[in-house]
């Protein structure tokens, strides 16, 4: 699909200074498109839209005189537009507080009926409130990237994206970011082409806060991934999901078989294994700082930032550790976030609990040992299933604990920020919700 | 000059091709994976998975939405007019066919009404021709409301390409579907995964007809291959029985025929499992507790020393040796 004009149609189509970004969604649509054509030569495909936009380029992957860093400097906060991006007549503009209940169920309604699905439309996600806060309300935050969008009639939420700042080192240097996550459309509103006001505004509030960086995720290709992971799932509960449709069962294999083939103790193995409290923050926050300074990418971790990120939070975070039974010093550290899905049309299951692998730490028993420990201790608080990305050194465990690869690719990204060559999916840090 | 227009004419639909290729692209996914995945994914995990209905609406959604709530503001029949429309636009450009400028440039500005309202942009420099032609077309229709803008949209497509619908209606259906899976996938975001592989641990167990019956729980086939001589504990490669399979899959009446033939209810598989093992270890209640009925002994040890009455739920008061 050669789609030539694209930036001519930008400039032409709206309030100028964000002109181009007018086709952010439409470039998208366009490099899958040339993504599926063209996918073995990547010099040859062509994004009219990213390519005006300080992200890596496809075309510079081999320039090795470009230094890593910001691909753009900061513009003056007075250049930065101060009103929010029209929208649609009728819709307006709602700054979502968060601590509001009544908000925090619009949104928690928005997101379970019209957020991620499966390629096969068999799961949503089904972020709970108490997560959608934890998510969203981390120590600074700004309220006002906390995003929706409602109709002016009715007052009903139709459409969110969110920010949330961070600290995240990129080689050797710390850079403010913004996380951005929850980008969702009422699905009878998906014609409407509110995605691309919502990303622009996010922008210019992120800006508004003297903030040039973000780090996002997405599922499709960009100019231009710094690395692209996969999913890795380690059923807990295999009869559920053979039977939801998240697993399948071979025609020669058992049932039976499958589920003693994931059968897990009862109980964690490791001596002095236990559930991370307050009094333990200092101690997590020194072994995570030491571990993360391993990884090309990753958050720059305080003490308040761990109290918030990884201190449990039933049914949101999980956090365990080891306690030597001798010394009392903590030395390993493993969590895991809750992210239950719906299950659509199945009649005997409606939601299928999910644990996601987040940072874990191991010092003096082994990586393997302790993530078994969390596989028992999410096996014994009901979950059905232990996603991992092949981030950090979990590679080293995902076989052996019998973690099977998943449909699902995760591309990360950094806007205006440029890491040469991109990074190996070992190399990164940094778990996104 | 002529090439400016074409371009232009491009330009102002050039937005619209996101729906277009969106739905091509899912359905070219859903094609590959109809096509590929089926290595792994044939036959269905489960009967309901077969059956499973497409339509994702879930109940609760309908709760939550009182229609009035959507009045004015959902997507109608005339927004996916407009869409199909200023997608076959957009496509019909990229191809070259050529359209009279004064159309195109008509064709900008009710799209930017359609999809922005009001021109509130400042005026571009008159040196720049095509912006300020473009810029003119869409300010000069003022306050159109968007519905008129689309109709009149459509009406003019349809005059420039009297056949551009012709598509059958099967297809316009299929996009739509498309356009609503599109969706759920989203341009940033986190991504739902799930297992790629099908469990079989390299499994080469050879299964007969019955077995396979046996696991598809398919009673009539069951029934014919006995009436055809087929006898009722022929083991597969792996020790099991038709029965240890109905039990496997779940499936309570093959079980109840394979009973009423006199399958032998203590049959072992290679590795000293019951059916009633099976049962137990499925979590199959309702079989469990019809093996039993036929005299099923919950005391056999497998090969590890477990017994089924040792491995089953304790709430299962029909296993007790006092039952």
């Amino acid at each position: 699909m050669a789609a030539p004009n694209s930036n001519d149609a930008a400039s032409a189509s709206g309030p100028a200074p964000a002109g181009e970004e007018d086709t952010s969604i439409e470039a998208l649509a366009r490099r899958v498109q040339e993504h599926m054509t063209l996918a073995s030569n990547p010099t040859a495909r062509r994004h009219k839209f990213w390519e005006t936009q300080p992200v890596g380029q496809f075309r510079d992957s081999t320039d090795t005189s470009l230094p890593d860093g910001a691909i753009e400097p900061p513009t003056p906060l007075s250049e930065v537009r101060a009103d929010p991006y029209p929208l649609p007549a009728a819709f307006e503009w709602l700054t979502c507080d968060l601590d509001d209940d009544a908000l925090l169920a619009d949104l928690y309604s928005l997101l379970a009926h019209n957020y991620v699905e499966d390629d096969e439309n068999m799961f949503r996600f089904n972020y709970s409130p108490a997560f959608l806060r934890w998510a969203l309300k981390p120590p600074s935050f700004f309220r006002a990237w906390h995003i929706g969008v409602r109709a002016k009639e009715s007052k009903k939420l139709v459409a969110f994206i969110s920010g949330v700042p961070a600290r995240i080192r990129a080689r050797d240097d710390v850079v403010r970011m913004a996380e951005i996550n929850f980008l969702c459309v009422h699905k009878k509103l998906r014609s409407k082409r509110l995605a691309p006001v919502l990303i622009r505004e996010v922008t210019r509030r992120v800006h508004q806060e003297n903030i040039w960086q973000a780090a996002y995720t997405a599922g499709v290709v960009l100019p231009t991934p710094i690395t692209t992971c996969r999913y890795w799932h380690r059923s807990l509960n295999p009869k559920k999901l053979i039977d939801v449709g998240f697993s399948r069962l071979g025609p020669r294999m058992t049932m039976s078989r499958t589920v003693r083939l994931y059968k897990l103790p009862d109980a964690p193995l490791t001596p002095g294994f236990r559930r991370m409290e307050l009094r333990d923050v200092a101690a997590v926050t020194r072994l995570l700082r030491a571990y993360l300074a391993r990884f090309v990418v990753a958050p720059d971790f305080d003490e308040v930032d761990v109290e918030h990120w990884l201190l449990p939070q039933e049914d949101v975070v999980d956090s365990y550790l080891v306690e030597s039974p001798e010394t009392h010093e903590v030395t390993d550290f493993c969590s895991f976030y809750t992210l239950p899905s719906s299950v659509l049309n199945n009649a005997n299951y409606s939601t299928l609990k999910a644990a996601y692998s987040y940072y874990n730490v191991s010092t003096k028993t082994p990586l393997q040992q302790l993530m078994n420990d969390a596989l028992i201790v999410a096996k014994q608080k009901d979950y059905d299933v232990f996603n991992a990305l092949d981030v950090m050194e979990n590679e080293s465990f995902l076989k052996e604990l019998k973690f099977g690869p998943g449909d699902g690719q995760l591309h990360y990204y950094l806007y205006n920020y440029r890491i040469r060559n991109g990074i190996k999916p070992s190399e990164l840090g940094l778990v996104l919700l | 000059m002529a090439g400016d227009w074409q371009e232009l004419g491009q330009a102002a639909a050039i937005g619209l091709i996101f729906a277009f290729l969106v739905a091509k692209l899912i359905s070219t996914v859903i094609a590959f994976k109809e096509d590929n995945l089926r290595i792994t994914r044939s036959p269905p995990a489960s009967p309901t998975a077969a059956s499973r209905p497409r339509d994702p609406a879930a109940p609760s959604l309908a709760s939550t939405d009182s229609d009035s709530d959507w009045e004015g503001v959902e997507s109608t029949e005339l927004d996916e007019e407009f869409s199909a429309a200023s997608a076959f636009v957009a496509a019909s450009a990229a191809s070259g066919t050529s359209v009279p400028e004064e159309a195109q440039l008509r064709l900008y500005g009710l799209y930017k009404i359609a999809t922005e309202g009001p021109c509130t942009a400042p005026q571009p420099s008159a040196l720049k021709l095509k912006a300020r032609a473009k810029w003119n077309a869409w300010h000069k229709l003022g306050a159109m409301p968007t519905e008129e803008a689309m109709q009149e949209y459509i009406t003019i497509v349809h005059e420039l390409f009297p056949n551009w619908d012709t598509g059958s209606s099967a297809k316009r259906k299929g996009e739509d579907s498309a356009a609503s899976a599109s969706g759920s996938k989203g341009p940033m975001g986190p991504v739902f995964s799930s297992l790629m592989y099908e469990e079989d641990e390299g499994n080469e167990s050879e299964l007969g007809d019955i077995h396979v019956s046996a696991r598809e729980g398919a009673t009539d086939d069951i029934v014919k291959l006995l009436a055809a001589g087929v006898e009722v504990n022929v083991r597969d490669t792996e020790g099991r029985t038709p029965l240890h399979w109905a039990v496997d899959r779940g499936h309570l009446s093959a079980v109840e025929v394979l009973a009423k033939a006199n399958a032998d209810m203590n049959a072992k598989d290679n590795e000293g499992q019951t059916a009633l093992h099976y049962a137990v270890i499925c979590e199959r209640e309702d079989i469990a507790e019809l093996l039993v009925k036929h005299h099923a002994d919950p005391n056999i040890k497998d090969e590890d020393g477990n017994t089924a009455q040792e491995l089953c739920p304790s709430n299962w008061s029909f296993m007790n040796p006092t039952y």
